[in-house]
């Protein structure tokens, strides 16, 4: 069994995209189980979901504590939440951003993979420049990442789930899947290149 | 496993549910008590003279029935503008909502119904009877000469009235000052009896020769010549007091010939006397510049003058002196000394009135520049009034002499046989006499009285005219409703209201009608706050709270012609009738009564 | 056919399944998505019924009631403080004999406030006259609902089916709808036993004098004692039908179990998997997962635990001043001498987590435990905030 969190912010559609893998995940064979972490629903507070995926029948219905994968659709919710929690070793960060972020060094021994979600979803008119509506292209840059569900899948999902500008959004997912970055494995070398690349972002 | 096989389960199913409706419960055979509709007679109606169906009248005006209330009136009273303004209505004394808070403005919505119904020229219901073939000769065209008219004519009878003034009316139009009752109400008063056929002859003195040969020309004659003679003071000087009716009269041709018989302007004058002629002829002064004082023998609360008129005047500026008992006039300076002897109280007389004695030898003078005299009036022949004989019938208004020497009947009526002298008490003697007469024709003098009790309003001595005519209101029982009868819950504390009155200082600036009519909404404002003691108005209350649903309506909604429409619109079923009481005890009207079941 | 849905739209499809005629609830929170979903469905005529919007659950209550008693399938849902507001006029549904069917989404009543799940809020029902069901996932709450109408149109009994909040109503899984068809076949149109008719009219409801209301609810519990009989009757069908079967209670690796859990709704899921990991490491332990809480199956609980020597009941809920419901109910049904020891345990309540850990630590401690405490054991409390 997998288990995937979910990070994001009220009015991202954060747990639309949960919803939505999963239908894709159910349409490609899996078992899926997806439920949000139930709280005051408030637009830009964090909100988390989780979403779990197995070969068989799934009967655990505790919330999830240990993920093997988490998808951050905010890079700025790294400031504010321990989005590494119970994380387990070698698993993925898919995180929205257009490179790897500054303080990765807390980050070792997890997996990076990064995607310029809120440029995408600008791009095709997706939300606003403060408030980008990310999660289909962060289901685009998932399908792209983990190989599953495939993205005609993806695709098949965001159609029946989104309630508006379909095209558009399916677009997104299309581009994210592929503008994703992956940085694999933060080991000390990839952390100082990090470093320098921050260094030298300040200086200009 | 089939559906069938599972749903042959036999599960147990008691619970509440009986096939039997309550339509097979025939409640009513527990009844021993049995509610009914029976209308009553409300305190009002008894106490208005004219016997009018008050209760009747207020509910058809706050439904905005105006012509169906003032035809309900018309029924019983042919002079509603002219009592509207001049009543002394003794309804509202009598009325039970005075008990809760404060009578109903009848006399003010009778007035409303008057002008409202001129204003929107409705015609009068009230229709010529088919002929009987007789004629009444009326001397006198007053109010009871007037009322006497109208209600033979009703009757079928054909009426000729001999006034001797120019103009008919009598003390409505002579007396009555027109700020209290102008000429143009008494006018379209006159007009609609004219217009049922009677014919009025004025100018037309009679005299008693004239009685010795009517017997030739008519079937009757009835005399209506009301006090036209002024009473002496009975003192010395006695030539040198000025005549109050006639002063009245002067006046009510207007102020030129008013000032013929009057004081100079900032004058002074004294008016002798304690009934409503001394009131209007104070008033009257009062508006021609005079300062009148009223010198009157006993107290205030003891003057038969109407007690709001005798307030209104003292707001308007007349001065009163009671217990001043005139002894002697004397002309001094130009004007005239009236020496008073002082009276005090000495207990309460047979007639129920306070008695004054002389004070000792204490007297005052005063002086006035002229003075008035209105100290009661009589009739001015003895012809006018019934003779001393036994054969004379005396009825509560009215007096009959059916085997009179001049040999056919003559009635009197009026105020020189009326123990109360008010318009509403003549326009009464008018509708007695009428009836009497009606009855004397058709079932000979013997009957007249039980035929007057059967028409009589509740306990009282007012008569009804629908009631002899057998109308809807026949129907109803004389029981008089009680303010412990009606149930006040169902009503709400508000204020009483007349019309809007001139103030004072503006009243007496001339001879404008002192009030104003109510507006429509007012009217129907101050008429919904009739309790309409004794009368179904549909509420359907008794439909409402009957726990057995045994009251059926026959008709939906309310009655819109009550003239035709005899009864109440709802029905009891015995069958599911127990008896239980709640519809009459709930009835807001007390239209309902609830009595033992006679087996 | 199997669709990813959320246990509120689980039930909500029954619903649709069932052809039910009038739907009345109240909107507000404590309410569910369960009858937004059933609202679109009126709307948009996939469900030919009458959605009724009222102010209130006591009104929600009256008005199904109102149709039932109309002779129509209906149908309501509600929650935590909207159940309590009900109350009168669940004993009403249950004394008129109607066929109602509820969900109920187990949610905590305040104060202080809180939405999560906890079993408390129809617990306080039990003596209503309506069954109850606890479900564990949305294809059970989906089945668990068509196989109400098809019990309570029988026994003449309302019926809640009961959800955990969130863990069970706000999740996503997938759920096999069966097709209209199939659902026709098993639950053909209500025929009532009774009906407000105006061309045929009778009193309903009516007073019952001494001499008849005590034979009125004999009358319920009669019914009452029949409906495990008949509910497995049903089950059978519905099994040949759809292949799923569920049982007044679902025992799970019991056989051989010397130490069994017995828990509702989705604890009982998570317990399951408990029993694989306890089962791993050697330990025999089962789980008898309670699901027909109204009847209480008394007799299934026998023969279900009738080889257990310990039993650990977890309640999420509280009867306060006795403790966990389904432990007090239990130890009655099993009262005897070859009764097994019982182990109450509260836990979970107010939404705070169960987990396969949590099954572990309870079954470590009653297994190194010989004599049960006498009440109920509070689990995963921080006593450090009771102390002041």
């Amino acid at each position: 069994m997998q288990e995937i969190r979910f990070h994001g912010r009220g009015g991202q559609g954060t747990v639309l995209a949960s919803i939505a893998l999963a239908k894709a995940f159910f349409l490609a064979g899996k078992w899926v189980q997806t439920f949000p972490v139930f709280g005051s629903e408030r637009r830009g507070a964090p909100v988390e979901a989780y979403l779990r995926l197995d070969d068989s029948k799934i009967y655990l219905r505790s919330n999830v504590y240990e993920p093997d994968h988490v998808v951050v659709q905010d890079a700025r919710l790294l400031q504010i939440v321990d989005v590494t929690k119970g994380l387990k070793p070698g698993g993925w960060i898919l995180l929205n951003a257009p490179g790897v972020p500054r303080g990765v060094e807390r980050f070792k021994g997890f997996r990076l993979a990064c995607v310029d979600a809120s440029r995408i979803a600008l791009e095709y008119g997706l939300g606003s420049k403060t408030q980008p509506i990310t999660n289909t292209s962060m289901m685009g840059a998932f399908a792209r990442l983990f190989g599953m569900p495939p993205l005609e899948l993806v695709t098949a999902a965001i159609e029946r789930e989104m309630p508006v500008k379909i095209a558009e959004n399916i677009a997104a997912a299309k581009a994210a899947y592929d503008a994703l970055h992956e940085y694999g494995l933060l080991d000390d070398a990839l952390v100082a290149s990090a470093a320098k690349t921050a260094r030298a972002e300040a200086a200009l | 496993m089939s559906n069938d096989s599972v749903n042959t389960f036999n599960v147990s199913l008691f619970f509440p549910k009986s096939s039997t409706s309550t339509v097979t419960n025939k409640t009513g055979t527990w009844s021993f008590m049995r509610p009914s509709y029976l209308e009553k007679t409300a305190p009002c109606s008894v106490h208005c003279p004219c016997g009018q169906d008050i209760p009747r009248i207020e509910m058809l005006v706050s439904r905005g029935q105006i012509a169906a209330a003032w035809n309900t009136i018309l029924a019983e009273n042919p002079l509603p503008g002219t009592c509207g303004r001049v009543c002394f209505h003794p309804c509202e004394k009598a009325c039970n909502r005075g008990q809760f808070d404060e009578a109903v403005s009848i006399n003010a919505i009778e007035r409303y119904l008057d002008d409202a119904a001129w204003a929107a020229s409705i015609a009068p219901a009230a229709a010529r009877g088919s002929a009987k073939g007789r004629r009444i000769a009326i001397v006198g065209s007053g109010p009871a000469g007037l009322a006497a008219s109208y209600f033979l004519s009703m009757l079928g009878y054909e009426c000729e009235i001999f006034e001797a003034a120019e103009e008919p009316g009598g003390i409505l139009r002579y007396g009555i000052p027109a700020y209290r009752l102008p000429n143009e109400v008494l006018d379209r008063e006159i007009a609609r009896i004219r217009a049922l056929g009677v014919m009025i002859h004025c100018a037309r003195a009679v005299d008693s020769a004239f009685l010795e040969g009517a017997k030739h020309t008519y079937d009757a004659v009835f005399l209506s010549c009301g006090n036209g003679a002024s009473m002496k003071l009975g003192v010395p000087g006695e030539e040198l007091a000025l005549d109050g009716l006639a002063f009245l009269r002067s006046a009510k041709q207007g102020e030129g010939a008013a000032r013929t018989i009057s004081v100079k302007p900032h004058g002074s004058a004294i008016v002798v006397g304690g009934g409503n002629t001394a009131i209007d002829v104070a008033r009257s002064l009062r508006r021609l510049g005079v300062s009148p004082t009223i010198v009157y023998r006993r107290r205030r609360e003891d003057m038969p003058a109407f007690e709001h008129e005798v307030a209104r005047a003292l707001e308007e500026g007349v001065r009163m002196v009671e217990l001043r008992a005139p002894l002697a006039l004397a002309r001094l300076d130009g004007g005239i000394e009236l020496k008073v002897q002082k009276m005090r109280p000495a207990g309460v007389g047979a007639d129920g009135r306070m008695r004054v004695v002389p004070d000792g030898d204490a007297t005052e003078l005063i002086f006035a520049d002229a003075l008035y005299s209105a100290v009661g009036a009589t009739h001015a022949e003895s012809w006018m009034v019934p003779p001393d004989d036994g054969r004379v019938v005396r009825l509560s208004h009215a007096a009959a002499f059916w085997d009179a020497p001049v040999g056919i009947p003559l009635l009197y009526g009026g105020d020189p046989v009326n123990e109360n002298e008010s318009v509403a008490d003549a326009i009464a003697s008018g509708k007695q006499a009428a009836i009497a007469l009606d009855v004397f024709f058709q079932k000979g003098a013997g009957a007249v009285k039980a035929e007057l009790a059967r028409c009589a309003v509740g306990d009282g001595t007012s008569l009804s005219m629908e009631i002899y005519l057998g109308g809807p209101r026949a129907n109803r029982s004389g029981r008089v409703v009680s303010f412990k009868d009606i149930p006040t819950d169902y009503f709400s504390p508000s204020e009483k209201k007349r019309g809007a009155s001139l103030p004072p200082e503006r009243a007496i600036a001339s001879f404008e009608e002192i009030e104003s009519s109510l507006d429509a909404a007012e009217a129907a404002m101050q008429a919904e706050r009739c309790f309409n003691c004794g009368i179904c108005n549909d509420c359907d209350n008794c439909r409402t709270y009957c726990p057995e649903l045994a009251i059926t309506a026959l008709r939906a909604g309310r009655r819109d012609d009550w003239s035709t429409e005899a009864g109440p619109a709802r029905a009891i079923n015995s069958d599911y009738c127990k008896g239980c009481g709640i519809c009459a005890a709930e009835c807001p009207r007390c239209a309902m009564i609830i009595e033992e079941q006679q087996s | 056919m199997r669709e990813v849905l959320e246990g509120s739209q689980a039930v909500a499809e029954a619903v649709r399944l069932a052809r039910v005629k009038v739907i009345s609830a109240y909107p507000i929170t404590p309410q569910t998505h369960i009858v937004e979903e059933l609202a679109k469905y009126c709307a948009d005529g996939s469900l030919d019924g009458r959605f009724i919007c009222v102010e209130s659950e006591h009104s929600a209550m009256a008005s199904v009631i109102g149709a039932e008693s109309g002779g129509v399938r209906s149908f309501t849902a509600s929650s935590s403080h909207g159940l309590a507001l009900m109350h009168e006029m669940l004993h009403w549904a249950a004394g008129a004999r109607l066929p109602i069917v509820m969900a109920e989404v187990n949610r905590a009543l305040g104060p202080g406030w809180n939405l999560w799940v906890d079993q408390t809020d129809s617990l306080s029902q039990r003596d209503t006259g309506w069954l109850q069901f606890y479900c564990s996932d949305g294809q059970e709450a989906l089945d668990t609902t068509l196989l109400a109408y098809r019990l309570a149109e029988i026994l003449n009994l309302p019926i809640m089916v009961v959800m955990d909040a969130f863990f069970l109503s706000h999740t996503y899984e997938p759920v096999d709808v069966p097709s209209q068809a199939d659902v026709d076949a098993f639950l053909p149109p209500y025929e009532p036993k009774f009906l407000m008719d105006t061309k045929n009219p009778y009193a309903l409801d009516e007073v019952a004098p001494i001499n008849v209301y005590m034979e009125m609810r004999r009358s319920i519990q009669m019914a009452m004692e029949a409906a495990p009989g008949i509910y497995q009757a049903i089950e059978d069908e519905f099994y040949t039908r759809f292949g799923r079967r569920y049982g007044l209670v679902e025992p799970y690796r019991c056989e051989d179990a010397d130490i069994v859990f017995v828990t509702a709704g989705t604890a009982a899921a998570t317990a399951r998997v408990a029993v694989d990991t306890l089962r791993a490491k050697g330990e025999r332990v089962g789980l008898l997962r309670l699901r027909m809480f109204r009847p209480f199956p008394a007799e299934a609980f026998r023969l279900g635990l009738a080889h257990a020597k310990k039993v650990i009941v977890l309640d999420r809920n509280c009867s306060f001043g006795a403790g966990g419901v389904f432990a007090q109910e239990l130890k009655a049904a099993l009262y005897g001498p070859e009764a097994p020891k019982l182990y109450s345990y509260v836990a979970g309540m107010g939404g705070r987590d169960v987990t396969v850990d949590t099954f572990s630590e309870l079954f470590t401690m009653t297994r190194d435990q010989d004599e049960p405490p006498l009440g109920s054991v509070w689990y995963g409390v921080n006593e450090e905030m009771l102390r002041s």
